[in-house]
């Protein structure tokens, strides 16, 4: 008996030792990454006036996005975002920022071109009568700006044009030498004309450019072309810009343009909604009509009625004026008989309460649905 | 202290670690359950290795005894050692044999009596070799389960004591306090699943050995009776 306690014991010492050894933690679970839903449980009315922030900032007094470091401000944008123009699409993450290296190299070769400045002086003469009223509707004419700036536009346009295509760039390398010999031409045609010596001779391009040119949209080419256009097809809908940078393949598209400075709170990435009543109030209303709303038992044709009571209520709550009620499905009787109760529901359930002043707007006409197959009996 | 929060944080559920944190009664579970599985498999150790010399020894004897080798000879190379079993009967049988038959036994009735008492003596308290210890076998297959649920449950008890004092329900944090308990009704498995199927078998096994020397018991008495009644009718003839 000792010799097999003995074993018995040197065995699950041995087993044990084995289990520690091997059995130890189990490979843990490779749970899929989802990324956590914050749910929060907000009341309706705080989510219909939210205000445009950022989601994942914490609540701060002010509402306001990301603070942006592009701060070149384009009028009339509402989505936030670094982009030079106002889309409403999230910007894309740039996958490869070195992609643009073409455009880098000629960045050097760009100082040459403030060099025509006498041309460029030109342009902006022209280009503030004509632009400056309009830069709201275009949403994304990067520089209403220049003007103010005159004396010193070599360090603006130098640091935007890097994001440039290539192409439009490589083209515009030519222009200090050939500037000149253009420059007798109107306004929008100098690029094109010096990018054609080097491609080709043919004079036909200068009207199919301007739009392809259109997408450095930084260039003062692009402040010219804009003034032709702003001219031209301004009550089109059609912003090169925006379609221009959905285009652009090199660049990531996509992002707004409004600037924000104070530090990001939360609020939703949508511009701000306007006031409207929130579910909760329009039930409020819809329970003070329906609590005076007393349906007569043992109507028959009462399927498929609606009434529809129209009124309007001033600031204390008092209809103005008569309601008015119309109704549709139902018997001819059915529906005199529930017209007139709902009628004398609405009327008795006055002064509305528990609307808020400062949606007056939202609830100045009421529109009450009864549906008494629903709701009655 | 902050290397505690540390660990506390990280949770290792290796066996040894969901050991070490379990409570005291939970521990003593573990351990008794622990020792309770070392004796089952030193009680199956022990009683395969008897049980098989048991069968050979059997075997051997029946063969020698039924070889026609004079029951006196064997008696006498059997007689000087230590015997178990059949020979241990066989033995038994003979000395009460001797014993009446060397001094002139009267009855023939009372000789066989005493033979066979002799016997069933010795037969039962084989037996009881045989059984021995499988008792304990019962007892750890029936209990063992009990016990370790009984250190899971307290071990639950605790665990959820402490969620409710961390007030948080995350899996993470519940998960190994119950894996800790659980391990208690594991551990009482592992003891008590052999050590019901060892007994099973053992029990078997020792019935077995009991019902083959019950037969020989009977068959020796039956080879003493004729024996008896040979040996005694010369002697009432010459009377």
């Amino acid at each position: 008996m000792k010799g097999s306690l003995g074993t018995s014991l040197v065995l699950h010492t041995l087993v044990l030792t084995w289990a520690m050894v091997s059995l130890s933690a189990p490979a843990p679970m490779t749970v899929a990454d989802v990324e956590a839903l914050p749910v929060d449980i907000v009341p309706i009315e705080d989510m219909t006036m939210m205000m445009q922030g950022d989601k994942t900032a914490p609540m701060l007094e002010k509402p306001a996005a990301k603070p942006t470091t592009n701060q070149k401000i384009v009028e009339g944008a509402e989505n936030a975002g670094e982009n030079d123009v106002d889309l409403k699409t999230p910007p894309t993450p740039a996958k490869r920022p070195v992609q643009v290296e073409a455009a880098a190299a000629p960045k050097p070769a760009e100082r040459p071109t403030p060099t025509p400045t006498p041309e460029q002086n030109e342009v902006k003469d022209i280009a503030p009568e004509e632009t400056a009223p309009k830069p709201t509707e275009m949403a994304a004419l990067p520089q209403p700006k220049p003007e103010p700036t005159p004396p010193k536009p070599e360090p603006t346009p130098a640091p935007e044009p890097t994001p440039a295509p290539a192409p439009t760039q490589a083209e515009e390398m030519p222009l200090p030498s050939s500037i000149p010999l253009p420059a007798a031409k109107p306004k929008p045609e100098p690029p094109k004309e010096q990018a054609k010596p080097v491609e080709k001779p043919v004079e036909k391009k200068p009207e199919t450019k301007p739009a392809e040119t259109a997408k450095p949209t930084d260039k003062k080419e692009g402040k010219k072309q804009e003034t032709a256009k702003s001219s031209s097809s301004q009550k089109s809908d059609f912003n090169a810009d925006e379609i221009a940078s959905l285009l652009n393949k090199q660049e990531s598209s996509g992002g707004g343009a409004k600037r924000s400075t104070s530090p990001a709170s939360t609020g939703s990435t949508k511009p701000s909604t306007g006031a409207k009543l929130s579910l909760s109030e329009m039930d409020a209303l819809r329970g003070q009509i329906q609590n005076n709303w007393s349906t007569i038992a043992g109507i028959e044709g009462l399927q498929g009625m609606v009434i529809r009571v129209t009124f309007q209520l001033d600031r204390s709550g008092m209809i103005i004026g008569e309601p008015e009620v119309t109704s549709t499905g139902g018997s001819s009787m059915a529906r005199r008989t529930m017209e007139g109760g709902a009628l004398r529901a609405v009327l008795k359930s006055q002064p509305f309460k528990g609307l808020p002043a400062e949606k007056y707007d939202a609830w100045s006409e009421v529109a009450v649905n009864f549906d008494p197959s629903e709701l009655g009996l | 202290m902050e290397q505690v929060a540390l660990e506390a944080a990280t949770h290792d559920v290796s066996l040894w670690a969901l050991f070490m944190q379990a409570g005291l009664i939970v521990k003593l579970v573990m351990i008794g359950l622990i020792g309770a599985s070392v004796w089952t498999w030193a009680i199956v150790l022990d009683k395969y290795v008897s049980f098989n010399k048991a069968r050979k020894q059997f075997d051997q004897f029946e063969q020698v005894f039924w070889s026609g080798q004079s029951l006196e000879e064997l008696y006498r190379t059997l007689g000087e050692r230590q015997n178990n079993g059949l020979a241990a009967i066989f033995v038994a049988a003979m000395r009460e044999w001797k014993k009446s038959f060397e001094r002139g036994a009267r009855s023939p009735i009372g000789l066989q009596m005493r033979i066979d008492r002799a016997m069933d003596v010795t037969m039962a308290r084989e037996g009881e070799a045989y059984e021995a210890r499988l008792g304990s076998l019962a007892t750890i297959g029936s209990a063992g389960p009990f016990i370790g649920l009984f250190g899971t449950v307290v071990g639950i008890m605790t665990s959820f004591q402490a969620i409710a004092g961390s007030k948080s329900t995350n899996l993470a944090v519940v998960a190994p306090g119950i894996a800790e308990a659980l391990l208690a009704t594991a551990i009482g498995l592992v003891a008590a699943i052999p050590a019901v199927i060892a007994y099973n078998k053992f029990m078997a096994e020792a019935g077995k050995l009991n019902s083959r020397m019950e037969g020989f018991a009977d068959e020796f008495s039956a080879i003493l009776s004729r024996q008896i009644d040979e040996k005694l009718q010369p002697r009432q003839a010459a009377q």
